[in-house]
């Protein structure tokens, strides 16, 4: 099998990569990364260079526009987004994790239109929770709480956890639990000492979804805070100012609510890949 | 057996408990909600008319205006636009992308990474890097147009251009997702196949028609209809972009509803609107179940 | 759960003392405390209120920890993104809520809370003179700017902070000079000095934003429209009547051929810096918004610009007047300490002080504006824009009050059939005739689903 075939799209065979090849994905990459390096590039320049065109390429960066969101209201909306992601993940996962386990165990009917269930919660436009959270919350007190954040976003992290761990669970095979039970072990020690440790990457390929749909949460923030719980993505969008499109702190922003995903997402990222693509294929 | 049967009933036992919590908490912040919003439905609720929350005098009200609500109709129309050219590119180029990416090397493996950012990066993030490139007055894209002396109009203010442009935009956010699936499933053809039609003397257009495409087909239809589930989502573009402007010709469905219950506060009517909106995606969910179940039966 | 944070409270607090101190030694010194009793009577107390980021906000910040010095309570002031802002606060108090005990009433949804009675009555507290002394003068508001906050008995639910008088700004007289064309006085010269202007030296004959249902009415009106029947008696739309399918007609021209690409989707913001930078040369909307190419810094045609009357229709010469007030929600929880807030806020003392300080002349008290010191800052090149200023805003008041459109309730609901159907006959979508017929019937439609009889 000669190794030289090279050049465009190709089968499904697999080679070393030719040169060609990794030239054009080179390219493609930046191609498509483009309006992504716009915004960042955007973010370290002055309003005047901003205006300017030709695009200078080649500038002196400011970090003039990150200092000076970082007084005001911004430093907390991240914090708002942190606490409201890490907590729904944690909660979605102690309650999901071994439901899921439960589910994938369960020889009983109605497991089809449990699983079913759960998939339309997860599948539902936002608008469907807000208008109802919103008159409840209202009434209650969690409006602009991160309290309140976190119940919603476990809304549709708890079903996820249930929908992507499923699948993992099923592949660990049954044998090895039935072995344990009959040398007299409770099922809880066998979940908690065989079975939890065999999927550890997908719960944390999971953990790492949920915190990433939690976090780039828009809607639910921007309906259910005023200021006190408002999240990174919406404090974004208040830069979008009456007076004054300051594109370059919007830029910086931007780039700033992006960042913890992109940093956790490249950290994880063997577990993102297998965790999005078990998750869906399966599903 | 007796034994048997009191570790089954143990773990009859355990998995209850396992899954009691969850269906619990489900039901109260996912259940209720849902029932509240087909009640609400029934009224004609609005905020500042408080006795309307109970008003169940003409329950099928909502349902009945809304064939007759032109807003209605137009943000189905629009809604079905952008979901089925959005999908139907999202699944073109993710394949293209996959089969460029379908190679062994270190190198390759690691750039994969970078092609996901669109992807994970926050919607409204994505929906800002947009509002930047169509604004005419920073964008290069006007600029390089100005250049070459074409006059493009601003695209989010064009009647003709801007559901395409959402449409680009939302493709660049979401191409990575069917790429991800595709390249997985790339990875399960054997090698055989196409070594053997290879000596056999095929071509590679060949080889892509006869032997990948039938084995990725199921994937790109399965991410296709996901794509399509999530697409009835789309808020932040529309939001930051046009504001369902000029007119109503980028006006989704779930954006019409958002405006209904938080901009005229018609809570009634605007759950009339999402319930035919979960109506929809139901629908689409049960296909995806569906045909999930037909390979796991065919495998 | 954990509790909300305060850390950008913090961060501030430092800037607060170096604030307090500054504004102590300076403020004291110089200018007349307001009235305000010695004692720290609301110590404790934390006043929540909220607004769309303005400049009027970012200048009074500077001076509210005197307010805070004098009375003991914390003023959090919440400021967001305008839609941002009317969305949340629309919401807020159409669901009776108590989280802000004073907000900024935005003219677009004031007959809304007004009619709904949403906000508190501001005249018990005008009325008492315990709690408002005789010198605070709720008369001296400039009656146009006050006509939103009154309902239809004539109680005060809200006091305004700034005045909207539309006047027209035109920023390349040079060019103007340069052809020989005047100043225009009537919509056709309008269009005949935009149609001039155009394209010269990359100008723009017109710039304006994507507020339609702000700027269109004054057009409707001018060729001898209106947007209701006969407001506020009769309610029913008058979206399709000849004289408003005219001046859709008129305005969308104009847009269409002499205003920069994209103008539709324009903010404010952006159609001020046209201007600012002389890249468009008339400019039509509130006098805050066209006053700075006389006054501000950033402004570039200072020397070329002249502020003037907008041009008349052939029917009535009708120019929009709004404001934007405070005022403080039916069930908020500190309605007296709010009530100091707002007395202290638009204090002729403070008011005087924008002006004076800061060149902030958009206020609404009548004895500010008609001051000596008042003319002497606002009048430039000739151009006296306190006396422009005044004499839009009292024009509702002289004669027909055309500005009654803006006390109906569902005006929301019809300005916003009447913003889509704008932009179709912009954007060539429709013809007027059958985008305003089919507005019509939108605006009608929803305003008896909204509960109105028609």
């Amino acid at each position: 099998m000669s190794g030289g075939m090279s050049g465009g799209i190709s089968g499904p065979i697999r080679r070393s990569a030719s040169v060609r090849r990794l030239v054009a994905i080179g390219v493609t990459l930046i191609t498509l990364l483009s309006p992504f390096l716009w915004l960042l590039q955007m973010s370290f320049k002055s309003n005047d260079l901003i205006l300017q065109f030709p695009p200078p390429l080649i500038f002196t960066p400011t970090l003039q526009n990150y200092a000076s969101l970082w007084q005001g209201a911004f430093p907390a909306s991240f914090l708002n987004s942190l606490m409201s992601a890490s907590f729904s993940t944690a909660l979605a996962l102690i309650l999901g994790v071994p439901a899921a386990y439960a589910l994938s165990r369960w020889a009983g009917r109605g497991k089809h239109a449990l699983s079913f269930a759960i998939l339309v919660t997860r599948m539902a436009p936002p608008i469907a929770f807000t208008i109802p959270f919103f008159l409840f919350y209202r009434w209650i007190g969690l409006l602009d709480t991160v309290t309140g954040l976190v119940l919603v976003y476990t809304s549709f992290n708890l079903p996820l956890v249930i929908w992507m761990m499923q699948p993992f669970f099923e592949t660990v095979p049954s044998s090895l639990e039935e072995a344990a039970l009959v040398d007299g072990a409770s099922t809880r020690i066998v979940f908690l000492e065989i079975v939890l440790p065999m999927v550890t990457p997908g719960i944390a390929a999971t953990a790492i979804l949920c915190f990433l749909y939690a976090w780039n949460d828009f809607f639910f923030a921007l309906i259910l805070t005023r200021s006190n719980a408002r999240t990174a993505p919406v404090a974004v969008v208040n830069f979008m100012n009456y007076e004054g499109w300051e594109w370059g702190k919007i830029a910086a922003g931007g780039s700033l609510v992006m960042a913890p995903v992109l940093i956790f997402s490249l950290a994880v990222r063997r577990y993102l890949v297998s965790g999005l693509t078990a998750g869906a294929v399966k599903g | 057996m007796s034994g048997k049967g009191l570790v089954d009933a143990e773990r009859r036992r355990f998995n209850r408990l396992a899954l009691a919590p969850s269906l619990i908490v489900l039901f109260v912040i996912a259940g209720l909600p849902a029932i509240y919003l087909v009640v609400a439905s029934l009224t004609p609720f609005q905020l500042v008319n408080p006795g309307s929350s109970t008003d169940f005098s003409a329950p099928l009200r909502n349902y009945r205006l809304l064939p007759d609500d032109p807003r209605f109709v137009n943000s189905l129309w629009v809604q079905a636009k952008l979901s089925f050219w959005g999908v139907l590119f999202q699944v073109l180029l993710g394949m293209l992308l996959a089969l460029l990416l379908h190679t062994q090397s270190r190198v390759v493996e690691f750039a994969r990474t970078f092609f996901l950012i669109p992807m994970v990066l926050p919607p409204i993030v994505v929906a800002i890097i947009w509002k930047l490139i169509y604004t005419p007055d920073i964008s290069p894209l006007y600029y390089a147009a100005g250049l070459l002396n074409i006059a493009m109009p601003s695209l989010t203010s064009s009647v003709d251009f801007a559901l395409t442009a959402i449409i680009i935009a939302d493709t660049w956010e979401w191409m990575p997702f069917t790429f991800l699936m595709v390249l997985a499933a790339l990875q399960t053809i054997p090698d055989e196949f196409s070594e053997a039609a290879l000596v056999d003397g095929a071509n590679r257009l060949q080889i892509f028609f006869y032997i990948t495409l039938p084995f990725i087909t199921p994937i790109l239809v399965i991410s296709g209809m996901f794509r399509l589930i999530d697409s009835v989502k789309a808020f932040p573009l529309v939001f930051l972009l046009t504001g369902g402007g000029p007119g109503s010709v980028t006006e989704v469905t779930n954006y019409y509803a958002y405006l209904l219950a938080f901009d005229f506060n018609e809570i009634g009517y605007s759950s009339a609107v999402t319930i035919v909106m979960l109506l929809l995606v139901v629908a689409v969910s049960l296909g995806v179940v569906w045909m999930g179940r037909r390979r796991e039966a065919m495998e | 759960m954990t509790k909300e944070n305060s850390s950008h409270k913090s961060a501030g607090f430092s800037r607060r003392t170096l604030l307090q101190a500054g504004a102590a030694t300076v403020g004291a010194a110089a200018f007349p405390m307001p009235v305000i009793a010695q004692t720290k009577p609301f110590a404790g107390v934390t006043l929540r209120g909220a607004s769309f980021q303005h400049r009027f906000f970012t200048l009074l910040q500077n001076y509210i920890p005197e307010f805070e010095a004098q009375t003991g309570m914390k003023v959090d002031l919440q400021l967001s993104a305008f839609p941002v802002y009317n969305q949340q606060a629309n919401l807020e108090l159409s669901s009776g809520g108590s989280a802000f005990d004073f907000v900024n009433v935005t003219f677009i949804l004031a007959a809304r809370w007004v009619a709904a009675g949403l906000l508190a009555n501001l005249d018990e507290f005008t009325g008492d003179p315990n709690l408002t002394p005789a010198e605070w003068k709720p008369k001296d508001f400039v009656e146009g700017a006050q006509v939103p906050y009154r309902d239809a008995k004539g109680a005060t639910y809200g006091y305004s902070w700034e005045g909207g008088a539309m006047v027209m700004g035109l920023s390349r007289m040079d060019l103007m000079e340069k052809k020989g064309l005047k100043i225009p006085k009537t919509f056709a010269e309008l269009q005949e000095v935009c149609a001039a202007i155009n394209g010269t030296d990359g100008v723009t004959g017109l710039v304006s934003f994507q507020l339609h249902h702000w700027c269109l009415p004054p057009y409707i009106q001018g060729f001898g429209g209106n947007i209701f029947r006969n407001p506020p008696a009769d309610i029913m739309p008058a979206l399709n009547s000849p004289e408003a399918i005219q001046a859709i007609e008129f305005y969308a021209n104009l847009l269409k051929n002499y205003a920069p690409k994209g103008v539709l989707t324009y903010t404010e913001d952006q159609a001020r810096q046209a201007l600012l930078t002389g890249r468009s040369n008339i400019f039509i909307h509130s006098s805050a918004w066209i006053t700075p190419i006389l006054l501000s810094n950033e402004s570039k045609v200072k020397d070329t610009s002249r502020v003037v009357r907008m041009p008349a229709g052939p029917v009535r010469d009708f120019p929009a007047a709004n404001s934007q007030g405070l005022g403080i929600p039916k069930n908020a929880k500190n309605k007296k300490a709010a009530w100091e807030f707002i007395k202290w806020a638009l204090s002729p003392e403070i008011s005087m002080r924008l002006v004076k300080e800061h060149g902030h002349s958009s206020v609404c008290r009548k004895s500010v504006i008609e001051s000596e010191e008042y003319r002497r800052l606002n009048t430039v090149n000739g151009q006296d824009l306190g006396a422009l200023y005044l004499e839009v805003l009292g024009l509702p008041a002289k004669g027909e009050n055309y500005m009654a459109y803006r006390t109906v309730k569902e005006f929301p609901i019809v300005g916003d059939v009447l913003n889509k159907a704008f932009e179709q006959v912009a954007t060539g979508q429709l013809a007027a005739p059958a985008a305003m017929n089919a507005a019509q019937e939108q605006a009608v439609a929803n305003m008896r689903r909204a509960g109105t009889a028609l």
